[in-house]
C-alpha cells in the first residue's frame, strides 16, 4: 500500500467504486508529505496571505550601512529595497545590496554546527550540536584562562560596529590578553591615518558631493566601491542635474578608468603612486596663484616650495598646463571638493598622498562647509570599532605568533583572510600551526575550510543587530537590524553565539541578557535615556517600536564646523615620499592595478549567482577574470582579447585572458578582485583567478597596511586562447546616435570615421 | 469588403503614434544620461522583481542572456582622450512597435496603458519579434531554467515564471502598475497618483537617473523631464515612437 500514489488511488476509486469515506481513511493512511501552495493555511495574526509585510533593517553587504526595507510574503523574503527614510541611501540600493536575498536563500549555506573528522582542510565535516560546539570552545577557553594563558586566544572578525562590536569587547574582557582583530581587505587604513595626521581626527568625514560644484578625485572610485557608493551616487546625480544652472563637474585622477572615471567629465591618468605629487602641485598653485589668503600662507608656501607645475608634470606625466587649469578650476568653482582613496592610498606613500589631498581641501576652504568635507559626530553607540582594525602588519604578526605556537585558539568570523591576504603572507600555513580553529561563518569558504569546528551564524536578514553608519552623513544616525524572516536552519545569530560562549565561560553575571535582542534593547534603552530624543508618549517601548518601524533614528541637519586651523608642524610635514614598487621595472615592466569588483567586492559576493551574472560595468565580462591592457601595449606584445597570459610577480603567477581596455596607462595592467575561489560554494569555486595572491608584501610605513597597488608584474603569453564571455554588441556607436551628448566638442576617433552608415544622424 | 476596410482603418489608427494617448495612462520612463553612472543596480533590481532566471556561463557564451534591462557601453576616442558612455537599454514600449506587427499569433500586443505586453501562454516561440526589435531587448527562453533550492523561495509570486520556448521582456513592472491601480480604486480615486508606483529599476537607481510616470498628466515628473531640451528617443528615425525618453549627457565643455 505504501507505493500507491494519489493518482493511482483515484483510479482505484473510479474503477472499484470505493466509497468516499473509505478514500479519506486510505488517503490518511498513505500519508504523503503534505505540500501547501501557501506556507500557512492558517496564517499568524501579523499577516494575510498575498499581502506583503515590509520590515526595515540594515544592509550588511558592504560597510556603508544603508537602510533597507525587505518585502516578505508568507514569511519569505521576496525583495530588498532601499529604506526611503534612511539618510544614507534614501530609498536607493546598489546591485550587491539587492542580492542579499541570495545570501539568505543560498543553497550553499551551512545548515548547522559542524565538526571536522579527518585531516584539517581535507577531512569531512559532520553535523554536531550547538551545546556540544559551544561547550567544547568554552571548555578550551576556560582551560587557557585558568592557566593564565588566555593571551593565546585570538578573535578575528570582519569589521563590526554598534552593539555587536561592544559585545565582542565585553567578551574579550573575560579573556585577559586575548586579541581582537578586525580584518577587511578594503579597509581604508591610509585615509584614516591621513585624517588623523591632518585634522587630528582618525575618522571618516562626510564628503558632501551633493552640494559640491567641482569634485577632484584622486583614485577614489566613489561610485564603484569606495566607502558609501549609493550615497555618493545620490550626491553625484543631484550635483549633476539636481540644481538649475549649476551642474557639478567631476574630474578623476587614476591610472585605470573606474566607474567614477567614466562618469567624470575628465579622466586624467597619472603615473601610479604619483597622485600625491599632483595634489601638491595643485596645492602650490592655489597658494602661489590661486589667492589663498590664510594666516598660515607663508608656512604653506614654504612647505609646497618646489612643487611647481613643471616639476610635478615631470613626476606625474600630467601636462603642466593641465595642472594649472585644474588648480584654477578647483579654486574658482566653489564649493569644490577633493577626494582621495582607492589605489592612491594603496601605495607606499599612501598616507602622504591623502594628506596632500586633505591639504587641497583646506587651502580651497572646503573644510567644514557645505559642498566640502564635513566632520561626522562620533557614533551614538558602540565602540569606535575602526580603531581595532588589523592592518597587514598586524595580520603578519598574528601569523608569526601562530607559527611559533603562541596562538592556541582562533575564532574566525565573516572574514576570509586565506583568500584576501597575499600568498606571500603564508597565512594558510600559519593556520596549520594553530591547534584549535572555530569559524562562525554562514558559508564554507577558504578559511572556514581549515577550521576544526564551524558554528554557523545567521545571515544578516535573520539577525538582530544595529549600526551607526560610517562615514555617515554628517549627523548622528543609528539603525536597528531586525530579523525579517524566521531562521532557515539550525544557525544562531552572532550575538547569541557570543552570549552563549560568555555563559559557558561562567560569566553569566556580567552577561545578564537572555539573547541578542535583549542586549540590544538594553543598549538602546541607554541611547534613549542619554540622547536628546523627541519625547515619545509611551516611553522606551514606544520609542523602540517606532525605531524598528522607521528602520532608522537620528538627528536632522548637518553640522557646519567651519575650517579648523591646521598646526604648523602638520604643514611643515606635508610632502610625499617617492613611491616604492616591488620588483624591478626591467624584470617586471608593468604595475599591477588590482581593483575591487563592484559586484563581488573583495570576493564575498562571488557566491551570489546574480552577482556572477552581472556584467562588469566597464568591460561587460560575465563570470571569470581577465587582465586589462592598453591597446598600444597589447599591439606591441602581439596580444588580442582572449589570449591567455601568465601574470607573474615575484610572489606567484596566475593565468588569465587578456582584455584590451581603452582607458588604462600603457605600463599598467589591471585585474578585478573577487574571483579565484577554491572552496566558496558552487557558484564561486574554480572560476577565474585571485590577483591578491600575486601581491608583494609591501606596506605603507605609517599604518602597516598592504600597499596593494605597488606590485610589478610581467606578462608571459601561454599560447592558449579562450573566448571571454561578455555582453554582445559593438563597442563603438558607429554614428548611430544611441548615446547622445549636448554641449560637447565634436566626437573624434573611429566613431566619427564610420558616421556614413545610412542611418539618420542628428547633429546635436 | 466592408469588413476589410474596417479592419484596415482600425489597424491604421492602432499603428498611429498618439493613438494610445486617448487611454487612461501613457506610462513613460525618462532616463537622464547625465546622471547614470552605469552601476547596474537596475539590472539586479529587475532580476529580483521579475523572476529572471540565472542562465549560466555556457548559455551566456552563446549570447542567450536574460536581463530585461542592461547597460550598453560605448567607447569614444582613444587613449588618453577616451570616454566611456553608458546607456540603460530596456524595452522601449514603442507605440508603433515593430515586434507587434510581426507576431503570427499576436502574443505581443499593446495594452490600453500604452504598454507593449507579452502573452506568455500565446507565444509559440518563432522569435520573429526579437528579429524585428531594433533595440534588441527581447529575450528568448532557450532552456528550462531552474532555481537551486532554496533560491526559489525568493521568487516573486506576483510574476509568472516563464517556460522554455517563450519570449519575454521588460513589462514596466506591470504587476506593480496593476497593484497601484487596485489601490487607487480601493481608495476611491480614479487615477494612480504620480510617483505612487515605480518599476523596480527606477526605485533602485542610486543616482536618481530613472523617472517613471504618466506622460498624459502634465504635472507628472516624467512629463516635466520630457520637456527638457535634452530629451531624445533612441533610433527615433525608425518611427517606433518609444515610451522611453533619454536625456542627453552633458559634455565637458558645457557649464
Amino acid at each position: 500500500m505504501g507505493t500507491i500514489d494519489r493518482r493511482d488511488f483515484l483510479k482505484l476509486v473510479g474503477a472499484g467504486g470505493v466509497g468516499a469515506a473509505a478514500g479519506f481513511v486510505l488517503a490518511e493512511a498513505i500519508k504523503h508529505p503534505v505540500e501547501h501552495l501557501i506556507p500557512y493555511p492558517v496564517p499568524p495574526e501579523e499577516f494575510s496571505p498575498g499581502v506583503a509585510a515590509w520590515y526595515n533593517t540594515v544592509c550588511s553587504m558592504c560597510p556603508a550601512g544603508c537602510g533597507i526595507s525587505v518585502r516578505t510574503l508568507e514569511g519569505r523574503a521576496k525583495k530588498i529595497e532601499g529604506n526611503p527614510s534612511h539618510p544614507v541611501n534614501q530609498g536607493r540600493l546598489c546591485a550587491l545590496g539587492q542580492a542579499g536575498l541570495q545570501v539568505l536563500y543560498n543553497p550553499d549555506r551551512l545548515t548547522g554546527p559542524l565538526m571536522r573528522t579527518g585531516a584539517r582542510g581535507a577531512g569531512p565535516f559532520v553535523q554536531t550540536t550547538w551545546d556540544d560546539g559551544i561547550a567544547e570552545l568554552a571548555g578550551r577557553l576556560n582551560e587557557l584562562r585558568a592557566d593564565g594563558r588566555s593571551d593565546r586566544v585570538s578573535f578575528l572578525t570582519a569589521g563590526v560596529r554598534g552593539h555587536l562590536a561592544a559585545l565582542l569587547e565585553l567578551l574579550m574582557a573575560e579573556l585577559p590578553g586575548a586579541r581582537l582583530l578586525q580584518y577587511d581587505f578594503d579597509h581604508p587604513h591610509t585615509l584614516l591615518a591621513a585624517n588623523e595626521r591632518f585634522f587630528g581626527a582618525g575618522s571618516l568625514p562626510y564628503y558632501d558631493l551633493e552640494n559640491a560644484r567641482y569634485v577632484l578625485s584622486f583614485g577614489a572610485d566613489y561610485l564603484g566601491g569606495w566607502l558609501s557608493p549609493v550615497h555618493h551616487a545620490l550626491g553625484f546625480g543631484r550635483s549633476r542635474q539636481g540644481r538649475s544652472g549649476a551642474r557639478g563637474r567631476f574630474v578623476q585622477v587614476e591610472p585605470r578608468m573606474s566607474l567614477s572615471g567614466a562618469a567624470a567629465d575628465e579622466w586624467i591618468p597619472a603615473r601610479p603612486g604619483t597622485e600625491g605629487f599632483l595634489a601638491l602641485g595643485i596645492a602650490r598653485q592655489l597658494v602661489a596663484e590661486g589667492g589663498y589668503e590664510g594666516a598660515d600662507r607663508d608656512a604653506w608656501a614654504a612647505a609646497l616650495d618646489g612643487h611647481t607645475a613643471d616639476a610635478v608634470a615631470a613626476q606625474t606625466g600630467v601636462p603642466a598646463a593641465t595642472i594649472r587649469r585644474l588648480a584654477g578650476d578647483f579654486a574658482g568653482t566653489r564649493p569644490s571638493l577633493a577626494l582621495g582613496g582607492g589605489a592612491t592610498g594603496g601605495h607606499t606613500n599612501g598616507v602622504d598622498a591623502l594628506v596632500a589631498v586633505n591639504a587641497l581641501n583646506y587651502l580651497a576652504g572646503n573644510v567644514g562647509r557645505p559642498g566640502g568635507v564635513l566632520f561626522n559626530p562620533p557614533p551614538a553607540f558602540g565602540p569606535r570599532a575602526r580603531a581595532a582594525h588589523a592592518s597587514y602588519r598586524d595580520m603578519l604578526a598574528l601569523a608569526e605568533d601562530a607559527r611559533r605556537g603562541r596562538i592556541e585558539i582562533l575564532v574566525v568570523s565573516d572574514t576570509n583572510p586565506v583568500f584576501t591576504l597575499p600568498a606571500a603572507a603564508g597565512f594558510a600555513e600559519a593556520l596549520a600551526a594553530i591547534p584549535y580553529i572555530v569559524s562562525l561563518s554562514s558559508f564554507m569558504d577558504e578559511t572556514t575550510g581549515l577550521a576544526d569546528r564551524v558554528l554557523p551564524s545567521h545571515t544578516y536578514l535573520e539577525s538582530w543587530g544595529d549600526d551607526s553608519p560610517e562615514p555617515g552623513v554628517g549627523f548622528t544616525v543609528g539603525a536597528i537590524a531586525q530579523p525579517v524572516v524566521a531562521p532557515l536552519y539550525d544557525t544562531r545569530s552572532k550575538g547569541d553565539i557570543l552570549l552563549g560562549i560568555a555563559r559557558a565561560l561562567g560569566a553569566g553575571e556580567d552577561f545578564p541578557w537572555a539573547n541578542m535582542e535583549d542586549y540590544l534593547k538594553a543598549g538602546w534603552r541607554e541611547v534613549y535615556g542619554r540622547a536628546p530624543i523627541p519625547a515619545e508618549a509611551g516611553g522606551f517601548e514606544a520609542f523602540w517600536i517606532s525605531v524598528l518601524r522607521a528602520g532608522v533614528w537620528g538627528e536632522n541637519g548637518r553640522r557646519e564646523s567651519g575650517s579648523p586651523a591646521v598646526e604648523a608642524r602638520v604643514i611643515d610635514a606635508v610632502g610625499v615620499a617617492p613611491p616604492e614598487f616591488a620588483g624591478s621595472s626591467d624584470e617586471f615592466p608593468f604595475v599591477l592595478h588590482p581593483y575591487l569588483s563592484h559586484a563581488l567586492r573583495d570576493g564575498r559576493g562571488a557566491n551570489l549567482p546574480w552577482m556572477q551574472e552581472l556584467p562588469d560595468p566597464m568591460t561587460s565580462v560575465w563570470y571569470g577574470s581577465w587582465v586589462e591592457l592598453n591597446p598600444a601595449t597589447a599591439e606591441r606584445l602581439g596580444l588580442r582579447e582572449g589570449d591567455v597570459v601568465d601574470v607573474e610577480s615575484a610572489h606567484g603567477k596566475i593565468g588569465v585572458p587578456v582584455y584590451v581596455f581603452p582607458a588604462i596607462m600603457p605600463d599598467v595592467v589591471a585585474m578585478p578582485i573577487g574571483q579565484g575561489h577554491a572552496g566558496y560554494g558552487r557558484y564561486a569555486s574554480r572560476r577565474g583567478a585571485n590577483p591578491i595572491q600575486l601581491l608583494a608584501p609591501l606596506t605603507e610605513p605609517v599604518t602597516g597596511g598592504l600597499a596593494s597597488s605597488a606590485t610589478r608584474v610581467r606578462l608571459v603569453p601561454t599560447g592558449r586562447r579562450v573566448s571571454l564571455v561578455k555582453q554582445g554588441g559593438e563597442s563603438r556607436q558607429l554614428g548611430r546616435g544611441i548615446v547622445r551628448t549636448t554641449g560637447a566638442a565634436a566626437v573624434t576617433g573611429p566613431g566619427a570615421r564610420l558616421a556614413s552608415i545610412p542611418i539618420k544622424v542628428e547633429s546635436t | 469588403m466592408s469588413f476589410l476596410d474596417d479592419f484596415r482603418a482600425r489597424w491604421r489608427a492602432y499603428r498611429h503614434p498618439g493613438h494610445y494617448e486617448r487611454f487612461d495612462y501613457a506610462w513613460t520612463m525618462t532616463i537622464d544620461l547625465d546622471r547614470c553612472t552605469g552601476c547596474e543596480a537596475c539590472v539586479t533590481a529587475c532580476q529580483a522583481e521579475n523572476n529572471i532566471p540565472i542562465v549560466g556561463e555556457e548559455a551566456l557564451a552563446k549570447g542567450r542572456e536574460m536581463q530585461w534591462i542592461r547597460i550598453e557601453r560605448y567607447w569614444e576616442g582613444e587613449y588618453p582622450d577616451v570616454k566611456l558612455r553608458f546607456i540603460p537599454m530596456l524595452c522601449q514600449h514603442c507605440d508603433a512597435a515593430p515586434c507587434e506587427t510581426v507576431c503570427p499569433v499576436t502574443a505581443t500586443y499593446h495594452n490600453q496603458d500604452g504598454l507593449n505586453a507579452q502573452i506568455y501562454n500565446r507565444c509559440i516561440g518563432t522569435r520573429s519579434c526579437s528579429v524585428y526589435c531594433p533595440y534588441e531587448v527581447r529575450y528568448f527562453n532557450y532552456n528550462v531554467h531552474h532555481w537551486d533550492k532554496p533560491l526559489d523561495e525568493q521568487l516573486n509570486p506576483d510574476v509568472t515564471v516563464r517556460e522554455k520556448g517563450v519570449m519575454e521582456k521588460c513589462t514596466f513592472c506591470i504587476q506593480r502598475i496593476r497593484q497601484a491601480k487596485d489601490h487607487a480604486k480601493d481608495d476611491g480615486r480614479r487615477r494612480v497618483r504620480d510617483g505612487e508606483m515605480q518599476p523596480a529599476c527606477v526605485q533602485s537607481c542610486p543616482a536618481e537617473a530613472l523617472v517613471f510616470g504618466d506622460r498624459q498628466d502634465p504635472q507628472s515628473r516624467v512629463a516635466k523631464m520630457m520637456a527638457d531640451p535634452r530629451a531624445y528617443r533612441v533610433l527615433e528615425e525608425l518611427n517606433t515612437s518609444p515610451s522611453v525618453v533619454y536625456l542627453k549627457k552633458v559634455g565637458a565643455d558645457a557649464g
